[in-house]
């Protein structure tokens, strides 16, 4: 009777797995910047020529269905936003802290958007217009 | 006796750390699901504003209005997109000084914000400074 060697399952060793884990956690924490407001659906509208900018504190949204948004909150229309943008950026005199970022949907039409940028200029903001940069 | 006792005492001070690797990758997966490593793009622009009343006092001042179908330039000129590029470009913005940096834009209808993006985008990338023609109509 022939006895047949037996064979071993072969061992990967898993001891190291642990701390390449840790590592890749700590490197998602550094880099991850999570959503700071909640709004519709946005499809933002697109331009060549466009640099990388800081995220500023001020966020307005307008989405698909016009709704329009401060810091996630829904607003009840222009004149409530404007109040709401000049109590934020009320004793900010430097440049950089009245920046108001502008997020606002490709589709949206002309009285959405304009009364809602006149609000932010009204309130002493420096819009930061939000797109996707594209190729010329 | 005594030597098995202090085994048994080892193994309980021992920190149990066969489930971390479990903890681990929950939470490696959570953050690669949820992470957005994409920058923010787009411009800056200090907008003044002026009412359709205020603009005859500014006749020089390059005035680009969007329509629906159309651009008009200081309401002659019609023009598409790379027509308005070509305009702008011409313009020598980033030569010009003070106020004479200053370009107007109007809409009308219900242009959509891809086209009056595009042109904000422009004149600001050419060295201008936008400005917002308004109704008062809705200022009020």
């Amino acid at each position: 009777m022939i006895r047949r060697p037996k064979h071993e399952l072969p061992i990967i060793p898993t001891a190291n797995l642990v701390d390449i884990a840790i590592l890749l956690i700590i490197f998602y924490m550094a880099c991850s910047n999570f959503l700071s407001t909640s709004t519709g659906r946005i499809v933002p509208p697109k331009a060549p020529d466009l640099s990388k900018i800081e995220e500023p504190l001020v966020i307005v949204s307008i989405d698909q269905a016009g709704t329009l948004y401060l810091q996630g909150q829904v607003m009840s229309g222009v004149a409530a936003l404007e109040s709401a943008v000049g109590e934020l950026l009320r004793d900010k005199p430097d440049d950089e802290a009245r920046r108001v970022m502008f997020k606002c949907d490709a589709t949206v039409s002309r009285e959405v958007y304009q009364p809602a940028l006149n609000a932010i200029v009204q309130a002493g903001g420096l819009i930061l217009a939000v797109g996707e940069k594209t190729e010329q | 006796m005594r030597k098995k006792f202090h085994m048994r005492q080892l193994n309980q001070d021992a920190v149990p750390t066969t489930s971390l690797a479990d903890m681990m990758f929950l939470l490696l997966i959570f953050f690669i699901m949820t992470t957005t490593l994409t920058k923010t793009t787009g411009f800056i622009t200090d907008i003044p504003t002026g009412m359709k009343g205020q603009q005859n006092t500014q006749e020089k001042t390059p005035t680009i209005a969007l329509h629906d179908e159309k651009i008009t330039v200081n309401e002659t000129q019609a023009m598409d997109m790379d027509g308005l590029r070509k305009y702008v470009k011409g313009l020598r913005l980033d030569q010009r000084q003070g106020e004479a940096k200053v370009v107007m834009i109007a809409a009308e209808g219900r242009v959509p914000y891809q086209v009056y993006y595009e042109t904000l985008a422009l004149v600001q990338n050419a060295g201008g400074v936008v400005a917002i023609v308004s109704d008062e109509e809705e200022q009020k």
